[in-house]
C-alpha cells in the first residue's frame, strides 16, 4: 500500500512538472516569437545598426572596429574622397569576435570594394568580456549560419540556450520597445552608422601606465582569418589604429602581433597611435580613447589621403 | 561550479535522480562523491586542502572525546583549531600581514624579506573551515560526540549546496540527518524548489543587475557626483543581499529536495528597526557561529564587567567578524563600525526602551519607518567599508563626496538599468513585505490553486529569462 | 532554598535587567518569550544571578540552559 501511494505521489509530481515544462515552453514561444518580431522591425538606434550591418549593408567601403570606429571615422568624408558608397559597420564594445562574424555575413550578400579595419591597442587582449559580449549576435543565429561558429566560442552550451525563445532578447527588452518608435531616430541618430560625439576632454591628462595583457590565441587566430577572408575575396584591407590623447609609454603587444599578421598578407598596417597631430591635443578628443566630432573629421581625411595614395585598386581603375 | 553556471543546471538534477533512483543507505556515500566532483570541478588541488583539514578534525575530535585529563583534551583542541586555521591564515591574510609588517619595518627601517604570494583564495574555505571549528569545540564541550564515521564529517565539511557560500552549518544540526532517514519528502522538495526559484531571482535579477550600475559608479567615482555615489550606496546592500540571500536560498532549496535540512541565512534584513535586530536577520548563520563560539565565551569571561564587559565582547566578535569577511583595513573598519553601533545600542537600550514605551512608540507606522530607514542607511554607509571599495582613502573620498558635492548629473547608465532595478526591486520589496506583515512565507507562491501557482512559477523563470543578468555581455548598451 | 523563593527572586532580577515590570515567569518560559533577552542582556542576567545568589556558574552549564525551569534547577543545584 505504501508502495502505491509512493507511485501516486511520483506519478503526480512528475504530472505537475510536466504542466509546468508545457507552459514554460507556450509562454517561452510567444514572448520570444513577439521579442523577435519587433526586434527586426526597428529602425534605428544601436540594434538596428547591427542588423544594417548583418543583413542590409551594400556599400563600396566598410568600416569594421568598436567604439574607436564608430566614433572616429566619418563615412562621408570617404564617400566624397575616394567616390564610392561607405558605412561605417563599427560599434561600442565589440571585439574582432563580433568583426569577423559580420564580415561572413557582408561576404555571404556582396563583396564590399575597400575594408577600414580599426585596431585597437587592446584588439587581442585576453579577456572574458569579450566573449560575454557575443550575446549582441545572439538575434541574428537562427538567420544566419554562418556567423553560428562565432556564436558558439561565447560558451559550449550557446546552441542548448538559443533553444528558448526568450534568450537571445535578454534585458532588450525595453530597448526594442524604444527602437520601435519614431522618437528614437532622433535619438539615437548616426550618419551612416558613424556617431560623433560633441564633447571636448576637459579633464587632466595625467600619464597612465599601460600594461601589456596575455594574448588570446582565438583572437588571434579569428583576427588572420579576417585578413585572410579579405585576401581572398579580393577586397582590399587596411588596418588602421586610431589616435589616442595620451602616448603610451610601451609598445603594445596586440600592435606588433597585428602589423605581423598584415604583412604576411600584404596588407596595409597603418598606426596613427603616436601621431604628432593628436597626442597631448584635448581639443581633438571625446576623451582620452575617442576623438571628438573635430578630431573625427580631421583624422578621416588623413586617412581617406592616405588610402587614396596608397590603394592599389583606386589607383588602377582611377578615380571615377 | 558556481550554482548560476549553466553546468549546475545539468549537474543539479543528474545528482537529484541518481540521490533517488539509489538505494537509501548509499544515498550519503553518493553525495559524498558528488560534492568532491563539485569541487574538484572548480580546482582540484583545493579539494586535497579540504580533505586535509577533514582529516586532521576527524582524528583531533576522536582524541578529544577518547581523553579525560581536561587539559590534554585542551591542549587536542588548540592543536585541531591552529591547525584549521593555518590554511586559512596563508590563503587569505599571508599578503596583509606580510604587507602590514613591510610597512611598519621599512619605516623603522628594516625590510621584510619575504616576497609577495599571489595565491587565488579557495572558494568556501572561510565557510567549511568554520564549520571544522565549530564541530571541534562542540566535542570539547561535550555538545556532541565525535563521529567515528568518517563519511559522515567528510560528508558535513564538503556537502555541496552549503560548501562555497554557506549557510554555515552545525555539526548538531548535520549528523543526524546524515545518518538518519534520507527519503522523499513531497512538500519538502516543492519547498526547496520554491526557494532555488526565488534565489535565482534574486541573484541573476537584482543583484547582478545592481551590480553593474554600481561597479560602474564606484569604479569611477572621481568622474561621477555626489548624488550618484549617494544612489550606488543606497543601492549596495540590495546588491549584497540579492547576492548572498539568493546564493544561501539556492543552497538550501537544493539540499531540501534532497530532503535535507539547512537553517535560514536571512529573514527579511531590511525590515529590521536597530542595528541589532539587523544583526539578528542579516547572514543569520555567521552571527550565530560568532556568537555562540567568540561571543558568549568572551562576554561570559568579562561578565564582571557588566555592561563593558558586553561592549569588548561586542568589539571584539565583530572585529573578527571583520577580518573574516576580507584581509584589508577597510573590512577591519567595518567590523569596528558594527561593533561600535551594537554597543552604543546596548549602553542606550534601557533609556530608549523606556522613551519608546512612554509615548507609545512602537505601535507607530512613521516611527518604525524611520527606525528603519535610519538602521539601512547606517548599514548601507557601514557597508562601504565591506567589499566595494577597496582603500580606506577611497572610502572616505566617497563619504566626503556625498556630503560636499552632491549635485551634478545622477548616472544611471541607460534607460533599461534602472528600469530594470526598479522592477527587481519592487517585487523583492513586494514579497517581503507581504511575508513580513502578512505572516505566511512566500504567501503568493503558496496560492491555494494549483493552476495559479503554476502560472506563477512560469512567470518567475520567464522573468529571470527575460531581465536576468547572467554574465558580462551587458556593456553593450552602455551609453557612450 | 525552595523553588518558589528562587523563582520570586528571578523574577525580580528578570524585571530589572529586561527592563520590564510586567514579567512572570514559569518554567517553560525562554528567551523568545521576553522581548529585551537577548544575547546581549542574557549575560548581564547571569551576572545578576549570580550577584544575588553568591554562585558561580560554568560557561558549559549555561549553554545547557533551555528554558527558565531548567535555570531555576541549576541555581537549586548550586546552592545544595
Amino acid at each position: 500500500m505504501i508502495n502505491n501511494l509512493k507511485k501516486k505521489v511520483l506519478k503526480n509530481l512528475l504530472l505537475k512538472l510536466f504542466v509546468l515544462s508545457i507552459t514554460l515552453v507556450l509562454l517561452d514561444f510567444i514572448i520570444g516569437s513577439l521579442l523577435d518580431i519587433f526586434y527586426f522591425r526597428q529602425e534605428s538606434g544601436v540594434l538596428y545598426r547591427t542588423t544594417y550591418a548583418i543583413e542590409k549593408t551594400k556599400e563600396d567601403l566598410l568600416i569594421f572596429g568598436s567604439s574607436t570606429a564608430i566614433h572616429n571615422y566619418d563615412p562621408t568624408i570617404f564617400e566624397k574622397g575616394l567616390k564610392m558608397s561607405a558605412y561605417n559597420v563599427g560599434n561600442d564594445g565589440r571585439s574582432v569576435f563580433y568583426h569577423y562574424a559580420v564580415l561572413q555575413a557582408v561576404l555571404k550578400r556582396y563583396k564590399p570594394k575597400i575594408i577600414i579595419y580599426d585596431f585597437e591597442i587592446r584588439e587581442f587582449s585576453k579577456d572574458q568580456e569579450s566573449y560575454d559580449r557575443i550575446s549582441s549576435l545572439l538575434p541574428y543565429y537562427k538567420k544566419n549560419p554562418e556567423i553560428r561558429p562565432i556564436i558558439e566560442l561565447k560558451s559550449p552550451y550557446e546552441k542548448y540556450k538559443l533553444l528558448s525563445n526568450i534568450y537571445p532578447y535578454n534585458s532588450l527588452i525595453f530597448t526594442i520597445g524604444i527602437g520601435n518608435t519614431e522618437f528614437n531616430k532622433k535619438r539615437r541618430g548616426d550618419i551612416n552608422g558613424f556617431v560623433p560625439l560633441p564633447n571636448i576632454w576637459n579633464h587632466p591628462i595625467d600619464t597612465i601606465t599601460f600594461v601589456n595583457r596575455e594574448l588570446d590565441s582565438n583572437k588571434i587566430k579569428i583576427f588572420e582569418s579576417f585578413v585572410k577572408d579579405c585576401a581572398n575575396a579580393k577586397i582590399e584591407l587596411f588596418v588602421v589604429c586610431s589616435p589616442i590623447l595620451i602616448e603610451p609609454d610601451y609598445t603594445s603587444n596586440s600592435e606588433m602581433m597585428g602589423e605581423k599578421i598584415a604583412k604576411k598578407y600584404n596588407v596595409n598596417f597603418m598606426n596613427y597611435s603616436k601621431d604628432s597631430l593628436f597626442i597631448n591635443n584635448p581639443k581633438l578628443f571625446a576623451d582620452i580613447g575617442h576623438l571628438n566630432v573635430e578630431g573625427a573629421k580631421i583624422f578621416s581625411n588623413i586617412v581617406k589621403e592616405n588610402i587614396a595614395r596608397v590603394s592599389k585598386s583606386l589607383t588602377k581603375t582611377g578615380n571615377q | 561550479m558556481i550554482f548560476t553556471s549553466f553546468n549546475f543546471l545539468i549537474f543539479f538534477p543528474g545528482v537529484i535522480l541518481v540521490y533517488y533512483l539509489l538505494p537509501e543507505k548509499y544515498r550519503p556515500g553518493f553525495l559524498l562523491l558528488a560534492s568532491y566532483y563539485f569541487y574538484i570541478n572548480i580546482t582540484p588541488v583545493y579539494a586535497l586542502l579540504l580533505a586535509g583539514i577533514t582529516v586532521s578534525t576527524y582524528a583531533f575530535t576522536i582524541l578529544i572525546d577518547k581523553t579525560k585529563a581536561e587539559k590534554k583534551r585542551k591542549l587536542f583542541l588548540i592543536i585541531n583549531i591552529i591547525i584549521t586555521l593555518l590554511p586559512l591564515f596563508f590563503f587569505k591574510y599571508y599578503n596583509f600581514v606580510n604587507n602590514g609588517v613591510f610597512n611598519l619595518l621599512q619605516s623603522a627601517g628594516i625590510r621584510w624579506p619575504l616576497p609577495e604570494i599571489s595565491f587565488f583564495l579557495p572558494i568556501g574555505i572561510s565557510f567549511y573551515t568554520f564549520m571544522a571549528l565549530g564541530y571541534s569545540i562542540d566535542v570539547y564541550n561535550e555538545e556532541i560526540k565525535a563521529e567515528k564515521n568518517f563519511g559522515v564529517v567528510a560528508l558535513f565539511l564538503s556537502f555541496f549546496p552549503i560548501l562555497l557560500s554557506g549557510p554555515i552549518e552545525r555539526a548538531t544540526n548535520m549528523f543526524p540527518q546524515f545518518k538518519g532517514r534520507l527519503v522523499f519528502s513531497y512538500k519538502k522538495a516543492v519547498r526547496g524548489l520554491q526557494l532555488m526559484l526565488w534565489g535565482y531571482f534574486m541573484k541573476l535579477v537584482v543583484a547582478n543587475r545592481i551590480a553593474i550600475l554600481v561597479s560602474n559608479i564606484f569604479d569611477n567615482a572621481d568622474l561621477k557626483s555626489g548624488g550618484s555615489l549617494f544612489m550606488a550606496v543606497l543601492l549596495y546592500p540590495v546588491q549584497v543581499y540579492g547576492d548572498l540571500g539568493g546564493y544561501s536560498l539556492i543552497a538550501i532549496g537544493s539540499a531540501n529536495v534532497m530532503g535535507i535540512d539547512i537553517i535560514p541565512n536571512f529573514k527579511r534584513p531590511f525590515f529590521a528597526t536597530s542595528m541589532s535586530e539587523f544583526w539578528r536577520r542579516w547572514h543569520i548563520s555567521l552571527i550565530s557561529w560568532l556568537t555562540d563560539y567568540i561571543y558568549t565565551p568572551l562576554s561570559f569571561q568579562l561578565r564582571k564587567y557588566k555592561i563593558w564587559g558586553i561592549v569588548i565582547a561586542l568589539m571584539l566578535t565583530f572585529l573578527i567578524s571583520g577580518i573574516w569577511h576580507g584581509a584589508a583595513l577597510t573590512f577591519i573598519f567595518w567590523g569596528v563600525l558594527q561593533g561600535t553601533f551594537l554597543s552604543i545600542e546596548a549602553i542606550t537600550n534601557k533609556k530608549k526602551k523606556s522613551f519608546v514605551k512612554k509615548h507609545n512608540l512602537d505601535k507607530k507606522k512613521w516611527y518604525i519607518f524611520i527606525s528603519c530607514f535610519f538602521t539601512y542607511l547606517l548599514f548601507a554607509f557601514s557597508e562601504i567599508f565591506c567589499g566595494p571599495i577597496n582603500s580606506m582613502h577611497k572610502a572616505f573620498f566617497v563619504i566626503r563626496k556625498i556630503f560636499t558635492n552632491f549635485g551634478g548629473p545622477l548616472y544611471y547608465y541607460n534607460p533599461s538599468m534602472i528600469i530594470f532595478i526598479l522592477f527587481g526591486i519592487s517585487l523583492l520589496f513586494f514579497v517581503e513585505w507581504r511575508m513580513e506583515y502578512y505572516k505566511g512565507a512566500f504567501s503568493f507562491l503558496s496560492n491555494k490553486s494549483w493552476v495559479v501557482r503554476t502560472l506563477l512559477y512560469a512567470l518567475l523563470i520567464i522573468i529571470i529569462l527575460l531581465i536576468g543578468v547572467f554574465d558580462g555581455g551587458q556593456f553593450i548598451y552602455f551609453q557612450f | 532554598m525552595e523553588s518558589e523563593i528562587i523563582t520570586g527572586q528571578l523574577t525580580s532580577i528578570f524585571r530589572n535587567v529586561f527592563n520590564d515590570e510586567t514579567i512572570c515567569l514559569n518554567n517553560e518560559i525562554t528567551a523568545g518569550d521576553i522581548g529585551s533577552w537577548d544575547s546581549l542582556s542574557h549575560m548581564l542576567m547571569i551576572t545578576e544571578v549570580e550577584n544575588v545568589f553568591s554562585i558561580k556558574f560554568k560557561l558549559r552549564e549555561i549553554n545547557k540552559l533551555k528554558n527558565v525551569g531548567t535555570l531555576i534547577e541549576l541555581i537549586e543545584s548550586k546552592l545544595t
